[in-house]
């Protein structure tokens, strides 16, 4: 998975440009524990071997989450959210599905480190990654999807038997013993820019809002 | 550069947020304009050589601006608000922060990076490298790196730093080379490179898609 950091930084964006009257500095904090949240089953891979990028990074976790939300608050006589936390915790809740999937998800499916985002009808990682260029002499090039025996075919760098998440918690298929353990915190130039924006974004929006001038 | 379209996705993303109460099309197509506009000395390459990426890829153009708006909007008589109201200080604010966070920083980290501090000092300067905590070497990170020679004892810094205008030319479809092009050039346009390219452009439309089909706030319901 991409470092954490810079999943809870995509996380903050979302929750800066989504959660409107509703952002506050308990909001924020939810949404961006949302967008980490998937990253757990890292830890549950020691007692399941291979469920890493898989178990909760499975798109029908949120699915079943903005089901229940759906159906809480649209198609009941009383909500039982908006009862008990008003407009705002609603949409708290919207924008931390939607960290979730978009930010906590997407950002690994967007990754050569994959997800297996159909999980558990398919143990199959994905990884959507390529490029799109337009060109004066080739026209429209792009790779990140493919058409194979009429379906749209992504990369996938194996399933959760073959292919083996390294993460700090569980780095190695096996045994783990005296294996270097590394905690990435960012990759490379562009997450570290995401981070920096993220970290600059959200007193910026708490300072215009607030109509300091 | 990442494509303009990178660009302009990271744009929305901010701005959605960011405008607040004052987003609507217009303040979102101000946004965008903004975001773009350094792209303009792409064309500048033709007459000033290395100009793209320099004469507006810098960060003094942000250093010199946020004081100035910082001075005129906390006086008694903004020139900002008296002309354009609270809305056109919050679009200029906003501008300023999209111009600095979506497009320079982006660039800073891309290909041979941005001509930092120009016009003051003329050298390229590019953000990459990684961070991270191991086991074995304990916290690490490559951004900037200091070194001692071990023969003279001098010590080096290396942020990143690369050519000049002088020699570096960051090629773009407009100025695919430093050189005079040839007639069939392949111009290349790069839309999005890598999944995350990919993946910040559909984060802006989804934050739009999402700010779209969002409620309103009910002015007068009996929560809170």
């Amino acid at each position: 998975m991409p470092p954490t950091l810079v999943t809870v930084a995509v996380g903050v964006l979302i929750g800066v440009a989504l959660l409107g009257p509703a952002f506050d500095w308990r909001s924020l904090a939810l949404v961006a524990l949302a967008a980490a949240l998937p990253n757990l089953d890292a830890a549950v891979s020691l007692l399941v071997p291979g469920v890493t990028n898989a178990l909760l990074h499975s798109a029908f976790v949120p699915a079943a989450a903005a089901v229940a939300l759906y159906y809480d608050t649209e198609r009941r006589e009383s909500s039982w959210l908006r009862g008990r936390y008003g407009w705002y915790g609603v949409r708290v809740a919207w924008v931390a599905v939607a960290a979730y999937a978009v930010a906590g998800i997407g950002l690994d499916l967007f990754n050569i480190d994959s997800a297996a985002a159909l999980y558990p009808l398919s143990d199959r990682y994905y990884s959507i990654t390529g490029k799109l260029v337009l060109s004066t002499q080739e026209g429209v090039v792009q790779t990140y999807v493919e058409w194979g025996d009429g379906w749209l075919e992504v990369a996938s760098p194996g399933t959760t038997e073959t292919h083996h998440v390294e993460t700090w918690l569980n780095p190695s298929a096996g045994a783990d013993g005296d294996v270097a353990r590394r905690l990435r915190f960012v990759d490379s130039g562009w997450q570290l820019v995401v981070v920096i924006i993220a970290a600059a974004a959200a007193p910026a929006k708490r300072l215009l809002d607030g109509g300091g001038d | 550069m990442p494509s303009t379209v990178v660009h302009a996705a990271v744009a929305c993303c901010l701005a959605v947020g960011l405008l607040g109460e004052f987003y609507d099309r217009r303040a979102l197509v101000f946004v965008l304009a903004v975001v773009l506009a350094p792209e303009l000395d792409t064309f500048a390459g033709w007459f000033l050589d290395g100009a793209h990426r320099a004469l507006l890829h810098n960060l003094v153009f942000t250093a010199v601006a946020v004081p100035v708006l910082l001075w005129d909007t906390t006086r008694e008589s903004s020139w900002l608000r008296e002309r354009f109201g609270a809305r056109g200080v919050r679009l200029v604010w906003v501008g300023l922060f999209v111009h600095t966070f979506a497009h320079m920083l982006f660039d800073w980290s891309h290909l041979d990076g941005i001509n930092l501090f120009y016009p003051i000092t003329d050298r390229f300067f590019n953000l990459d490298g990684e961070a991270f905590f191991s086991t074995a070497d304990g916290f690490t990170q490559t951004f900037i790196e200091v070194t001692t020679d071990p023969e003279t004892g001098q010590q080096s810094v290396d942020a990143g730093q690369g050519g000049t205008t002088g020699n570096t030319h960051v090629s773009s479809p407009v100025d695919p080379s430093p050189d005079p092009e040839p007639q069939n050039v392949d111009r290349r346009a790069p839309i999005a490179v890598q999944g995350w390219q990919l993946y910040l452009i559909a984060l802006g439309a989804f934050t739009l898609v999402a700010k779209k089909l969002q409620s309103p706030l009910p002015s007068k319901r009996d929560d809170d």
